[in-house]
Protein backbone atom coordinates (compact mmCIF):
# COMPACT_ATOMS: atom_id res chain seq x y z
CA UNK A 1 0.00 0.00 0.00
CA UNK A 2 2.77 2.31 0.92
CA UNK A 3 4.06 2.16 -2.89
CA UNK A 4 0.60 2.47 -4.09
CA UNK A 5 1.16 5.96 -6.66
CA UNK A 6 -2.52 7.00 -6.10
CA UNK A 7 -1.70 7.08 -2.41
CA UNK A 8 1.48 9.16 -2.63
CA UNK A 9 0.20 12.36 -1.11
CA UNK A 10 -1.51 10.86 2.00
CA UNK A 11 0.99 11.22 5.02
CA UNK A 12 2.50 7.72 5.44
CA UNK A 13 1.75 7.46 9.26
CA UNK A 14 -2.12 7.97 8.48
CA UNK A 15 -1.80 5.36 5.89
CA UNK A 16 -0.63 2.79 8.37
CA UNK A 17 -3.70 4.27 10.22
CA UNK A 18 -6.48 3.75 8.23
CA UNK A 19 -5.18 0.27 6.93
CA UNK A 20 -4.50 -1.16 10.58
CA UNK A 21 -8.24 -0.01 11.25
CA UNK A 22 -10.14 -1.59 8.42
CA UNK A 23 -8.08 -4.96 8.79
CA UNK A 24 -9.16 -4.65 12.14
CA UNK A 25 -12.81 -3.89 11.17
CA UNK A 26 -12.87 -6.87 8.70
CA UNK A 27 -11.13 -9.41 10.93
CA UNK A 28 -13.71 -8.63 13.86
CA UNK A 29 -16.56 -9.20 11.49
CA UNK A 30 -15.37 -12.19 9.98
CA UNK A 31 -14.83 -13.60 13.53
CA UNK A 32 -17.91 -12.79 14.67
CA UNK A 33 -19.67 -13.80 11.34
CA UNK A 34 -21.49 -10.58 11.03
CA UNK A 35 -23.96 -10.44 8.81
CA UNK A 36 -24.50 -6.62 6.82
CA UNK A 37 -26.92 -4.89 8.80
CA UNK A 38 -24.51 -5.27 11.83
CA UNK A 39 -21.84 -3.90 9.57
CA UNK A 40 -23.80 -1.20 8.86
CA UNK A 41 -25.18 0.06 11.86
CA UNK A 42 -21.36 0.03 13.04
CA UNK A 43 -19.89 1.83 10.32
CA UNK A 44 -22.99 4.60 10.48
CA UNK A 45 -22.12 4.88 13.96
CA UNK A 46 -18.29 5.72 13.00
CA UNK A 47 -20.11 8.57 10.92
CA UNK A 48 -18.95 6.95 7.66
CA UNK A 49 -21.02 8.05 4.30
CA UNK A 50 -23.56 5.83 3.02
CA UNK A 51 -22.07 5.56 -0.14
CA UNK A 52 -18.67 4.51 1.29
CA UNK A 53 -20.65 1.88 3.70
CA UNK A 54 -22.59 0.42 0.72
CA UNK A 55 -18.73 0.03 -1.18
CA UNK A 56 -17.35 -1.47 2.20
CA UNK A 57 -20.01 -4.00 2.07
CA UNK A 58 -20.00 -5.17 -0.89
CA UNK A 59 -16.37 -6.17 -1.02
CA UNK A 60 -16.89 -7.48 2.01
CA UNK A 61 -19.85 -9.68 0.91
CA UNK A 62 -17.35 -10.58 -2.13
CA UNK A 63 -15.08 -11.53 0.30
CA UNK A 64 -16.82 -13.02 3.00
CA UNK A 65 -16.43 -17.16 2.40
CA UNK A 66 -12.60 -16.58 1.39
CA UNK A 67 -12.29 -14.49 5.14
CA UNK A 68 -13.84 -17.67 7.40
CA UNK A 69 -12.25 -20.22 5.50
CA UNK A 70 -8.86 -18.22 6.58
CA UNK A 71 -9.47 -17.96 10.04
CA UNK A 72 -10.85 -20.92 10.18
CA UNK A 73 -7.37 -22.73 9.68
CA UNK A 74 -5.48 -20.10 11.93
CA UNK A 75 -5.14 -22.62 15.31
CA UNK A 76 -3.99 -25.70 16.94
CA UNK A 77 -4.77 -29.25 16.08
CA UNK A 78 -3.21 -32.28 16.49
CA UNK A 79 -1.47 -33.53 13.13
CA UNK A 80 -3.33 -33.64 10.88
CA UNK A 81 -3.94 -36.78 8.51
CA UNK A 82 -3.80 -35.67 4.70
CA UNK A 83 -3.20 -39.20 2.62
CA UNK A 84 -2.16 -42.89 3.96
CA UNK A 85 0.19 -44.76 1.04
CA UNK A 86 0.96 -48.56 1.71
CA UNK A 87 2.95 -51.54 0.69
CA UNK A 88 2.16 -55.05 0.43
CA UNK A 89 5.48 -58.04 1.19
CA UNK A 90 5.63 -61.64 1.13
CA UNK A 91 8.20 -62.15 4.00
CA UNK A 92 10.59 -65.20 2.99
CA UNK A 93 13.14 -65.04 5.28
CA UNK A 94 15.43 -63.07 7.33
CA UNK A 95 19.39 -64.43 8.65
CA UNK A 96 17.75 -65.35 11.78
CA UNK A 97 14.88 -66.85 10.35
CA UNK A 98 14.06 -68.90 7.24
CA UNK A 99 11.06 -69.71 5.62
CA UNK A 100 8.29 -67.45 7.16
CA UNK A 101 6.15 -66.82 4.32
CA UNK A 102 3.84 -64.09 5.61
CA UNK A 103 2.61 -61.29 3.80
CA UNK A 104 3.24 -58.23 5.82
CA UNK A 105 2.05 -54.34 4.85
CA UNK A 106 3.78 -51.53 5.46
CA UNK A 107 1.43 -48.78 5.82
CA UNK A 108 2.48 -44.84 5.90
CA UNK A 109 -0.07 -41.71 7.00
CA UNK A 110 1.20 -38.59 5.50
CA UNK A 111 0.49 -36.16 8.20
CA UNK A 112 0.45 -32.36 7.84
CA UNK A 113 1.41 -30.02 10.49
CA UNK A 114 -0.62 -27.01 10.72
CA UNK A 115 2.07 -24.63 12.51
CA UNK A 116 5.28 -25.78 11.09
CA UNK A 117 4.14 -27.07 7.59
CA UNK A 118 6.60 -29.99 8.15
CA UNK A 119 5.51 -33.56 7.64
CA UNK A 120 6.37 -35.99 9.83
CA UNK A 121 4.54 -39.13 8.73
CA UNK A 122 4.00 -41.72 10.44
CA UNK A 123 5.02 -45.59 9.22
CA UNK A 124 3.64 -48.95 10.85
CA UNK A 125 4.22 -52.54 9.85
CA UNK A 126 1.18 -54.79 9.84
CA UNK A 127 0.11 -57.95 9.26
CA UNK A 128 -3.27 -58.64 7.69
CA UNK A 129 -5.28 -59.35 10.71
CA UNK A 130 -3.90 -56.20 12.57
CA UNK A 131 -5.14 -54.10 8.75
CA UNK A 132 -8.09 -55.63 9.36
CA UNK A 133 -8.59 -54.32 12.56
CA UNK A 134 -7.74 -51.21 11.40
CA UNK A 135 -9.98 -50.86 9.14
CA UNK A 136 -13.06 -51.88 10.67
CA UNK A 137 -12.25 -49.57 13.77
CA UNK A 138 -12.12 -46.68 11.02
CA UNK A 139 -15.14 -48.12 9.82
CA UNK A 140 -16.89 -47.68 12.95
CA UNK A 141 -15.69 -44.21 12.97
CA UNK A 142 -17.10 -43.40 9.48
CA UNK A 143 -20.39 -45.18 10.32
CA UNK A 144 -21.00 -42.76 13.82
CA UNK A 145 -20.11 -40.14 11.86
CA UNK A 146 -23.17 -40.36 9.27
CA UNK A 147 -25.18 -41.51 11.69
CA UNK A 148 -24.15 -38.35 13.99
CA UNK A 149 -24.65 -35.91 10.58
CA UNK A 150 -28.47 -37.59 10.50
CA UNK A 151 -29.34 -36.05 13.78
CA UNK B 1 25.07 -83.58 40.86
CA UNK B 2 26.27 -84.75 37.60
CA UNK B 3 30.16 -85.66 38.15
CA UNK B 4 31.58 -84.23 35.11
CA UNK B 5 33.56 -81.13 35.00
CA UNK B 6 31.55 -77.42 34.49
CA UNK B 7 33.30 -77.04 30.60
CA UNK B 8 31.78 -80.29 29.35
CA UNK B 9 28.58 -79.20 30.61
CA UNK B 10 28.92 -75.80 29.11
CA UNK B 11 30.11 -77.12 25.80
CA UNK B 12 26.81 -79.62 26.03
CA UNK B 13 24.12 -76.97 26.46
CA UNK B 14 25.87 -74.83 23.81
CA UNK B 15 26.23 -77.41 21.68
CA UNK B 16 22.55 -78.36 22.01
CA UNK B 17 21.71 -74.70 22.18
CA UNK B 18 23.01 -74.65 18.64
CA UNK B 19 21.52 -77.57 17.68
CA UNK B 20 18.03 -76.77 17.89
CA UNK B 21 18.43 -73.17 16.89
CA UNK B 22 19.84 -74.22 13.52
CA UNK B 23 17.22 -76.73 13.08
CA UNK B 24 14.77 -74.25 13.84
CA UNK B 25 15.93 -71.56 11.97
CA UNK B 26 15.87 -73.42 9.24
CA UNK B 27 12.81 -75.41 9.87
CA UNK B 28 13.94 -78.83 8.55
CA UNK B 29 12.00 -81.93 8.36
CA UNK B 30 11.90 -85.11 10.77
CA UNK B 31 13.99 -86.80 8.43
CA UNK B 32 16.33 -84.17 8.22
CA UNK B 33 16.98 -83.67 11.62
CA UNK B 34 17.41 -87.30 12.37
CA UNK B 35 20.04 -87.81 9.42
CA UNK B 36 22.04 -84.76 10.52
CA UNK B 37 22.17 -85.87 14.07
CA UNK B 38 22.89 -89.66 13.19
CA UNK B 39 26.19 -88.86 12.40
CA UNK B 40 27.13 -87.93 15.82
CA UNK B 41 26.62 -90.99 16.87
CA UNK B 42 24.65 -91.03 19.38
CA UNK B 43 22.27 -94.15 20.74
CA UNK B 44 19.15 -94.81 19.50
CA UNK B 45 17.53 -93.96 22.35
CA UNK B 46 19.09 -90.39 22.38
CA UNK B 47 18.33 -89.33 19.02
CA UNK B 48 14.65 -90.34 19.82
CA UNK B 49 14.67 -87.42 22.47
CA UNK B 50 16.74 -84.78 20.57
CA UNK B 51 14.06 -85.54 17.83
CA UNK B 52 11.27 -84.65 20.40
CA UNK B 53 13.10 -81.92 21.86
CA UNK B 54 13.19 -80.33 18.64
CA UNK B 55 9.75 -80.80 17.32
CA UNK B 56 8.25 -79.62 20.93
CA UNK B 57 10.00 -76.48 21.17
CA UNK B 58 10.35 -75.58 17.18
CA UNK B 59 7.27 -73.02 17.50
CA UNK B 60 8.87 -71.18 20.28
CA UNK B 61 12.64 -71.07 19.28
CA UNK B 62 10.98 -69.62 16.05
CA UNK B 63 8.23 -66.78 17.42
CA UNK B 64 12.03 -65.29 19.61
CA UNK B 65 13.90 -65.58 16.57
CA UNK B 66 11.38 -63.89 14.86
CA UNK B 67 11.82 -61.00 16.80
CA UNK B 68 15.12 -60.38 16.01
CA UNK B 69 14.80 -59.61 12.72
CA UNK B 70 15.26 -55.86 11.29
CA UNK B 71 11.44 -53.90 11.71
CA UNK B 72 9.37 -50.76 12.00
CA UNK B 73 7.09 -50.11 14.70
CA UNK B 74 3.86 -52.35 14.44
CA UNK B 75 0.71 -51.78 14.86
CA UNK B 76 -0.29 -52.42 18.09
CA UNK B 77 -4.14 -50.76 18.11
CA UNK B 78 -6.45 -47.76 17.36
CA UNK B 79 -8.89 -45.50 19.24
CA UNK B 80 -11.19 -42.98 17.58
CA UNK B 81 -13.51 -40.22 18.37
CA UNK B 82 -15.60 -37.57 16.44
CA UNK B 83 -15.09 -34.07 17.69
CA UNK B 84 -16.94 -31.28 16.05
CA UNK B 85 -14.98 -27.70 16.78
CA UNK B 86 -17.51 -24.71 17.41
CA UNK B 87 -15.54 -22.16 17.88
CA UNK B 88 -12.07 -21.11 17.80
CA UNK B 89 -10.24 -17.66 18.71
CA UNK B 90 -9.99 -16.60 15.35
CA UNK B 91 -13.61 -17.68 14.28
CA UNK B 92 -17.18 -18.01 16.34
CA UNK B 93 -20.07 -19.71 15.19
CA UNK B 94 -18.06 -22.92 13.45
CA UNK B 95 -18.95 -26.42 12.60
CA UNK B 96 -16.31 -28.40 11.50
CA UNK B 97 -16.08 -32.24 12.15
CA UNK B 98 -13.25 -33.61 12.75
CA UNK B 99 -12.21 -37.77 14.15
CA UNK B 100 -9.27 -37.97 16.48
CA UNK B 101 -7.25 -40.83 16.32
CA UNK B 102 -4.98 -42.60 18.47
CA UNK B 103 -2.78 -45.00 17.34
CA UNK B 104 -0.63 -47.67 19.43
CA UNK B 105 2.44 -48.66 18.44
CA UNK B 106 4.82 -51.24 19.50
CA UNK B 107 8.81 -50.49 18.71
CA UNK B 108 10.69 -53.10 20.29
CA UNK B 109 9.44 -53.44 23.53
CA UNK B 110 7.90 -50.04 23.95
CA UNK B 111 5.03 -48.88 23.22
CA UNK B 112 4.19 -44.97 21.85
CA UNK B 113 1.31 -43.40 20.82
CA UNK B 114 0.59 -40.90 18.15
CA UNK B 115 -2.55 -38.66 18.55
CA UNK B 116 -3.60 -37.58 14.79
CA UNK B 117 -6.86 -35.94 13.46
CA UNK B 118 -8.44 -36.06 10.14
CA UNK B 119 -11.41 -34.70 8.64
CA UNK B 120 -15.08 -36.87 7.44
CA UNK B 121 -13.92 -37.09 3.70
CA UNK B 122 -10.24 -38.24 4.48
CA UNK B 123 -11.28 -40.54 6.44
CA UNK B 124 -13.38 -41.89 3.71
CA UNK B 125 -10.41 -42.17 1.48
CA UNK B 126 -8.28 -43.22 3.49
CA UNK B 127 -11.02 -46.35 4.28
CA UNK B 128 -11.07 -46.71 0.84
CA UNK B 129 -7.33 -46.91 0.16
CA UNK B 130 -6.78 -49.65 2.92
CA UNK B 131 -9.60 -51.99 1.98
CA UNK B 132 -7.99 -52.18 -1.73
CA UNK B 133 -4.53 -52.96 0.39
CA UNK B 134 -6.59 -55.66 1.82
CA UNK B 135 -7.63 -56.79 -1.36
CA UNK B 136 -4.40 -57.58 -2.89
CA UNK B 137 -4.00 -60.70 -0.82
CA UNK B 138 -6.65 -62.35 -2.84
CA UNK B 139 -5.77 -61.30 -6.46
CA UNK B 140 -4.83 -63.94 -8.38
CA UNK B 141 -1.03 -62.49 -8.86
CA UNK B 142 -0.36 -62.73 -5.18
CA UNK B 143 -2.18 -65.99 -4.73
CA UNK B 144 0.18 -67.54 -7.84
CA UNK B 145 3.30 -66.43 -5.70
CA UNK B 146 2.13 -67.62 -2.48
CA UNK B 147 1.71 -70.63 -3.74
CA UNK B 148 4.90 -71.07 -5.68
CA UNK B 149 7.20 -69.97 -3.01
CA UNK B 150 7.29 -72.73 -0.51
Amino acid sequence: ILDDPDLKDIDPTVLKHCHAAAAMCILEAGKQKADISAISTCLEDCKLDKERIEQFCTEYQKNKDALEILLGSIGRSPLHITDVSWRLDYQIKSNQLHKTYQPSYLVTLNVENSDSGSHPDVSFSCTMEQLQDLVGKLKDAAKSLERATQM
Amino acid sequence: KLNIGVDTIQHGVEGLSYLLTESSKLMISEIDFQDSIHVLGFSDELNKLLLQLYLDNRKEIRSILSELAPKLPSYHSLEWRLDVQLASRSLRQQIKPAVTIKLHLNQNEDQTTQVLQTDPSTLLHLIQQLEQALGEMKTNHCRRIVRNIK
